[in-house]
């Protein structure tokens, strides 16, 4: 589902941000992806949701060479992949139904599936209720769970979330998890999740991948935080 | 697929509504730099028709010499004059005709009394009227017709001539200088704030990239509320043109100073006018919004 082979990336300013990455994540997985700030885990999601491209190796998404694709072919590739983002990335003047919508939209869904649809998604984030609403009137945890429902309207195989639960508080970030979990479990989504929130990592465990100075330290199948004391 | 044409209509008529403030500033760019070209294109194209009428009524008067009257000469002089490179027409006028042109250009029956038994001793010459296709060459033609045997005498009004004329183009070739220049800082002007209005959604693009909407889905809308931005900001300058040339045709009776400065006849011409203003409005809104939206298209992959 994932794969990514002796990927670098060194960006044009000189900072080098990942060395020699080889991963292999599986359909229906959940992993984590920790690490300190700086340890270049904002650049392998940009690596992974064709932001950027490596310096070196081979990035395989879906069976998709993200690496190599043109500009213009970009953002049709992301429709096979939802990205969730710590500033949740809502289009401000558009309300909560024309934002999930939209995803929607620019697939040529007809109107009608459209309609259904982000009923459908809202109800599984639990926001029937706020289809009216602007992004700027609902709490930090609701819009989190828009922009999941966005990113899931039109059933991707693979959920990226750069850290969902950045800018939230213990309690809310329980809930966006276990709604991840849900997805993960009843759409059978791989979700690929970067965090540097360890309470979370240890309560719901999963595969760990650890990233340090822009190499991985530990990829760990029964989850949990291994502290590193340097 | 009708929504593919409706959507990004409807979405460019949102984008309008939803930024308003933005789009309406932008609008107001339009107004003023439409009034201004508006402005000078009405007062250019007024002034470059009078010059060219004036230029052209220019003409080289040839008489022919008394002895050289007869209708084969003629022919040949005629001939000799048209195979002059430049000569855009020879007209010839009889020796009656010029008398009673003269005689004609007395208001006073008196006069044209006085003058009458001379028609029978004509005093006038037989003579051609020379227009030239170039102004700037009258001189120089007026010089090779006078070489022409059985050519009395050639008038082009002199120096007076040839200094008015160049003084025409020059007025000419200057106001279509400035208005060219005055259009494309119109441009800049107006393509640099619609660049503003959409620079402040910059975000959006990203966001709509991140979606997974292809890059002509996105700019659609952005083009169209662009060309909007254009005919919004056009109403104003078509209304003042429209109504306001009409208003000083009437007042001014049509001409200015004297007839030779006459103006061109509001219809339909304003239609014209009005048409450029808005195709410019149209146009100007839609490449500004299509390459600002191209620049941020690339800010992020």
């Amino acid at each position: 589902m994932i794969e990514c082979t002796h990927v670098y990336k060194k960006y044009k300013k000189g900072v080098n941000a990942l060395f020699d990455i080889n991963l292999k994540i599986d359909q229906g997985e959940f992993v984590y992806i920790i690490g300190p700030t700086g340890s270049g885990k904002s650049t392998l999601i940009k690596l992974l949701d064709g932001e950027e491209i490596p310096t070196k190796g081979d990035v395989y998404v879906v069976g998709i060479d993200v690496g190599r694709l043109r500009h213009s072919k970009v953002p049709i590739y992301r429709r096979n992949i939802g990205v969730v983002f710590q500033d949740f990335r809502l289009l401000p003047s558009k309300t909560v139904f024309e934002n999930i919508a939209y995803a929607l939209e620019v697939i040529n869904m007809s109107s009608d599936l459209i309609r259904r649809r982000v009923r459908e998604v809202m109800n599984l984030v639990g926001l029937d209720d706020k289809g009216n609403a602007l992004p700027g009137e609902l709490s930090g945890g609701q819009q989190q769970r828009v922009a999941i429902a966005r990113a899931i309207a039109n059933r991707p195989k693979v959920l990226i979330a750069d850290e969902p639960t950045g800018n939230l508080d213990p309690a809310m970030s329980d809930e966006i998890m276990t709604l991840l979990e849900k997805i993960n479990r009843e759409y059978g989504t791989t979700i690929l999740m970067v965090t540097h929130d360890l309470a979370l990592v240890n309560k719901h465990r999963k595969r760990t991948i650890a990233l340090e100075h822009g190499h991985i330290t530990a990829d760990l199948k029964e989850g949990g935080y291994v502290q590193h004391d340097q | 697929m009708i929504s593919r044409i409706w959507r990004p209509i409807r979405d460019g008529f949102k984008g309008f509504v939803r930024h308003g403030a933005m789009a309406l500033s932008s609008s107001v760019a339009v107004t003023i730099t439409l009034i201004i070209i508006g402005i000078f294109g009405v007062f250019m194209t007024n002034v470059s028709r009078f010059t060219e009428g004036l230029e052209q009524s220019v003409q080289i008067s040839v008489k022919v010499d008394y002895d050289y009257e007869a209708a084969s000469e003629e022919d040949r002089i005629s001939l000799a004059i048209a195979g002059i490179p430049g000569v855009r027409a020879v007209n010839y006028s009889s020796k009656a005709d010029e008398f009673e042109y003269y005689i004609n250009s007395f208001n006073d029956e008196k006069m044209k009394e006085a003058y009458a038994p001379f028609r029978d001793d004509n005093p006038m010459h037989d003579a051609f009227y020379v227009e030239v296709s170039d102004g700037t060459q009258l001189e120089n033609i007026a010089a090779q017709i006078e070489k022409i045997e059985g050519v009395e005498e050639v008038n082009f009004g002199g120096l007076s001539a040839v200094k008015m004329v160049a003084a025409m183009r020059s007025i000419r070739l200057g106001g279509t200088v400035l208005a060219l220049a005055l259009s494309l800082l119109a441009i800049f002007l107006i393509q640099n704030t619609i660049k503003l209005t959409i620079m402040a959604r910059a975000d959006e693009i990203a966001i709509m990239r991140n979606v997974g909407a292809r890059n002509s889905y996105i700019r659609s809308p952005f083009v169209i509320e662009g060309m909007i931005i254009g005919i919004v900001g056009a109403l104003i300058p078509i209304a003042m043109i429209f109504f306001g040339y009409r208003y000083l045709y009437e007042i001014t009776g049509g001409y200015v100073i004297s007839r030779m400065f006459s103006l061109i006849e509001p219809f339909p011409y304003i239609w014209q006018v009005c048409g450029v203003l808005l195709a410019i409005s149209i146009l100007v809104g839609l490449i500004g919004s299509f390459l600002s939206v191209n620049k941020y298209l690339r800010w992020k992959r």
